[in-house]
């Protein structure tokens, strides 16, 4: 009982957690595919639930914008979006960091 | 009596050992034009990561529809030598790569190999990016960076996911529950960008 009240009072907290403010406007689907093989090659099973994959997508998604809109309030050129915001925003986080800058060489 | 060369000859000597045949340097020299340009090579599986691709592997393909792209994309390139690493490491480091990957099973190969190709389509990124910030100028390089940060924070929200699955001593696989649990970990965390004031005009 208290499994099932705890499993309704937690679904709006989680709603809310995930906003999906590009998921409306946006085609649905996109990164399925690849996502699935990411999700496999980082220890999911082979054949990853469907919907675990949808909701990997949006949450790539929802932190692809936040990452994209904090890019534009911290650009060097206000309107204009540069590597080195990317590079700029990733600075503490050092795998992130030299994986993209072995990249870019 | 000074004997005049034949152009058959002179042609013949001119051209290198590695050069084609005398008759089609004599025949360029009559009609000069440029040579074909090389057929480019085949893409990869728009991976993050670069993976050495068979070297066997038919070079000149056929003009695709956009329809089949990524299907025959996937295909052409399934043919995958992953015991070669970028050369762009040092020797100790590959032979110790080359010595771990020899000891895969069958199953961990096929992983690695999931890991190492997939990535983000630089086109959908690009779309992704195009929609978020409103313009169409997006470098490739700030596709390659964006595609890259994506995929690190996806392992990072699978690793999480899996560690949740462990402390509620759960197997099979990762459930969206896990992967909510996961974002809401590494948020608390500060792995997650969270905006600072709300934003007046998108």
């Amino acid at each position: 009982m208290s499994n099932s009240s705890a499993g309704t009072s937690s679904k709006p907290r989680t709603a809310s957690s995930q906003p999906s403010e590009t998921s409306s406007k946006r085609k649905r689907g996109v990164f399925q595919k690849e996502l699935q093989h990411m999700m496999y090659g980082f220890e999911d099973d082979p054949n990853p639930l469907p919907e675990s994959v949808a909701l990997m997508e949006d949450i790539v998604v929802e932190y692809v914008t936040e990452l994209v809109h904090k890019a534009q309030d911290i650009g060097s050129q206000r309107g204009k979006l540069s590597v080195e915001d990317f590079l700029y925003l990733i600075r503490k986080d050092s795998p992130k960091l030299n994986r993209c800058t072995e990249l870019l060489l | 009596m000074k004997q005049s060369k034949d152009p058959f000859e002179a042609a013949f000597e001119e051209s290198p050992p590695e050069s084609p045949t005398a008759t089609e340097t004599e025949a360029e020299t009559q009609n000069p034009t440029p040579p074909p340009p090389p057929p480019p090579p085949p893409s990869s599986f728009s991976g993050v990561a670069v993976v050495a691709l068979n070297p066997q592997q038919p070079q000149n393909q056929k003009v695709k529809n956009k329809d089949n792209e990524e299907e025959e994309e996937e295909e052409d390139n399934m043919d995958v030598e992953l015991a070669k690493l970028p050369s762009t490491g040092d020797p100790h480091k590959m032979a110790k790569m080359q010595a771990i990957l020899s000891q895969f099973t069958e199953e961990q190969m096929s992983r690695y190999e999931s890991f190492r190709r997939a990535g983000f389509q630089k086109a959908n990124m690009k779309r992704l990016l195009a929609s978020i910030t409103g313009t169409q100028k997006i470098s490739v390089p700030m596709t390659i960076v964006v595609s890259g940060i994506a995929k690190m924070f996806v392992g990072e929200v699978v690793e999480t996911a899996r560690i949740v699955m462990k402390e509620r001593k759960e197997s099979g696989p990762i459930r969206p529950c896990h992967l909510r649990e996961a974002y809401r970990r590494l948020k608390l965390e500060g792995k997650v960008f969270k905006r600072s004031s709300s934003r007046l005009f998108r």
